[in-house]
């Protein structure tokens, strides 16, 4: 009997907490707009961290420093989805990993840029409210050798996750709302295009 | 011919309406190059219902639904002929304009994220006791807490299936327990046992076969073993009277993205024929 | 006018003292009583004056008058006055110091307040400026540098800073000084404008507030 009405209760207060939360109200189109922006931000960012990481102009101690600031732009679990043309099945890296594997590329020089074209989804939530969107954007990939002559070019598309969620904290005795943007997986995806 | 010419002109003077506004929108990259074929590219399935219901113009700017542009039928018309597949011929027919004409004739149906009846099938291998099988899962979003999630609806194995052929109607007759079986205490039951194959004979008439829990047990029994996504496109039947089917191009030129790679004019019942298929359990 | 006139007595009474002195140095002795009397009592009167300050000399005058009365040798018959020269000289010597004293300090602060006016008038760097050089900077030791100098605009490298995205409430995750400088040097593009700075009672920074451009 003592299980069963503690159950109930449990019941009760899952659903009236679940209600408040839910009564949040829709963001008006300007702060949307806002939290879109942001979170193109953070992608732009991360293209021009991942261009210092290739760049081997970079000296090793900035680039060691540019992976960790590119690697607290992402949820500590996101992974990288990569496939080429001609390996279609996906690899999966570490944001790390990755990284630190575009640092070591064997190239002497590498051109990494980025077109302008850029799709931003739109944000649903999931379950627990947070809103999640992917932003869509492409690279290209040039490697050369000691001789100058290009070895290896890609064009790849990159579909990233992100996570928008809002949070509070307390800076000077004032209280803070947030957007919390964190990138999560990534998945890459060579094109036909050259 | 001519119909051909009405769909390849739009391709063309739409991406070369990109080539001069292409500086306008972006700003991220820094690539002086062409980039017309990523902007008439679908790129995200999300673009694809944009476009398809023509809530965002042909430089992939998000229309407000107060802007007159929004959803405007001229607009969707161009915008949908773009969002087939133009190598194939039966997506690129009279069936395609039928259907075009179908949407833009009152303008009323449009895809809708969070409105169901949209299904992703995720083709994608196993290692099925030891040896390599094909598995395709279908899945859908289903609402949920603050949001919606993707749930796995159905599953499609062959080696699940061919337990379960549709028997023929007079075979299937021939097997049953007779109505006055119980007052032998069942005795007779035994002879179901005797042949496997066609043991769900016995079951009720409106027995299906729930893929689904196959599934999941063999996953359990340790039989099943995931490897990986091979492909994924969606089949749609949000709108009344069709379905069809988005796949990813991944090709040069004007045509390429989440294109529909078939459609297909439903009569009647079959919306709800291949419903069940997609989604059992509703 | 009236500086004039001291001037000119001072030289007047320089010529006549260089005139009496000449003849006086010959044998003070042979001073007659009337004359050494006539001493005394201008000298008397004169150190008095210094003493008391009644005078109206500059301390240079009074040195130099000081100086004067001392040629005549009044140690024998008038011992009160070499001990009144004596406390007029100590008396001169401390104003002057003081005089010197209190100019050295005018001076000092004079040349402060011309520095402060030049530092005023040079444009300082600000926070704003540091933002655009170490975004714009030519290499990574330059926006190193720069980085450098603009941290001690700060209480310390943590100071919070918060990034407003609009004024409907909305902040961007909260970072630090260090954090958001070298953010600058890799993104190299200064996209916020300075909208609100918090400073602590040695003017350094503990909180920067910055709004989306």
């Amino acid at each position: 009997m003592k299980k069963v009405l503690f159950a109930i209760a449990f019941a009760f207060f899952a659903l009236t907490g679940y209600q408040a939360f839910a009564q949040e109200p829709e963001l008006s189109p300007e702060r949307k707009q806002a939290i879109d922006s942001l979170a193109l931000e953070k992608v732009r960012d991360l293209s021009k961290y991942v261009k210092l990481i290739g760049s081997k102009n970079t000296p090793w101690s900035e680039a060691n420093r540019v992976i960790d600031r590119a690697e607290e732009l992402f949820a500590p679990d996101a992974e990288i989805g990569v496939s080429s043309l001609s390996k279609t099945k996906i690899e999966y890296y570490k944001v790390r990993k990755y990284l630190e594997r575009l640092m070591r590329l064997n190239y002497d020089r590498v051109e990494i840029d980025w077109y302008k074209i850029q799709y931003v989804s739109d944000l649903q939530r999931q379950p627990d409210g947070t809103y999640v969107g992917v932003i869509t954007i492409f690279q290209t990939f040039k490697g050369y050798d000691a001789e100058g002559r290009l070895v290896y070019q890609d064009t790849t598309k990159k579909d990233i996750t992100v996570y928008v969620k809002r949070k509070e904290t307390q800076i000077g005795g004032r209280l803070i709302g947030f957007w919390d943007v964190l990138l999560g997986d990534m998945r890459v995806k060579e094109t036909t295009h050259k | 011919m001519s119909k051909l010419l009405k769909i390849i002109v739009p391709v063309f003077v739409l991406a070369l309406c990109f080539k001069v506004d292409a500086q306008v929108l972006g700003n991220l990259g820094d690539v002086q190059v062409d980039e017309r074929e990523f902007y008439t590219m679908t790129k995200q399935m999300g673009q694809f219902i944009n476009r398809f219901n023509y809530e965002e113009d042909q430089y992939g700017k998000k229309l407000n639904p107060n802007d007159k542009e929004y959803r405007n039928a001229k607009k969707r018309r161009d915008a949908l002929a773009l969002l087939f597949d133009l190598n194939n011929p039966r997506t690129s027919g009279s069936l395609r304009d039928f259907f075009i004409e179908d949407l833009t004739k009152n303008n009323n149906q449009f895809m809708e994220f969070l409105g169901g009846k949209w299904f992703s099938e995720v083709s994608t291998k196993f290692k099925w006791k030891g040896k390599e099988v094909d598995i395709s899962l279908i899945m859908a979003l289903e609402k949920d807490g603050l949001g919606s999630k993707w749930v796995i609806t159905n599953v499609f194995f062959s080696e699940f299936q061919k337990h379960f052929p549709q028997g023929e109607l007079a075979d299937r007759e021939k097997h049953f327990l007779h109505p006055m079986s119980h007052e032998l205490d069942f005795m007779n039951i035994y002879k179901i046992f005797n042949d496997p194959q066609i043991i769900e004979y016995y079951a009720s008439t409106d027995y299906q076969p729930d893929y689904l829990t196959l599934f999941f047990y063999e996953i359990k029994q340790g039989n099943l073993k995931f490897d990986h996504v091979e492909a994924v496109k969606f089949h749609v039947l949000q709108i009344k009277n069709w379905y069809f089917e988005v796949s990813w191009f991944n090709r040069s030129g004007y045509n390429s993205g989440w294109l529909i790679s078939n459609l297909v004019y439903l009569k009647d019942n079959e919306e709800e024929t291949l419903l069940k298929i997609y989604q059992p359990k509703q | 006018m009236v500086k004039q006139l001291k001037s000119f007595i001072i030289l007047a009474m320089v010529a006549l003292v260089t005139i009496s002195g000449a003849t006086s140095c010959k044998s003070s002795n042979k001073l007659s009583k009337k004359e050494y009397k006539a001493r005394v009592e201008q000298a008397t009167k004169d150190l008095n004056a210094i003493l008391n300050d009644q005078t109206e000399w500059t301390l240079e005058e009074q040195q130099a008058r000081v100086n004067e009365i001392k040629q005549t040798d009044f140690s024998k018959k008038n011992p009160e006055i070499v001990e009144m020269i004596e406390r007029a000289e100590a008396k001169i010597a401390k104003e002057m110091a003081e005089r010197d004293r209190l100019a050295e300090e005018q001076r000092l602060k004079e040349e402060q307040r011309l520095r402060e006016l030049e530092e005023q008038s040079k444009p300082k760097t600000g926070l704003a400026d540091y933002f655009n050089m170490i975004a714009n900077a030519k290499d990574v030791a330059t926006a190193n540098k720069y980085i450098k100098e603009a941290l001690d605009l700060f209480e310390s490298p943590d100071a919070a800073v918060l990034i407003r995205l609009n004024n409907y409430g909305d902040y961007d995750r909260p970072t630090t000084a260090v954090n958001y400088l070298n953010y600058l040097k890799d993104q190299k593009r200064v996209t916020v404008n300075v909208d609100n700075i918090k400073y602590n009672e040695e003017n350094k920074i503990t909180e920067l507030e910055l709004i989306k451009k």
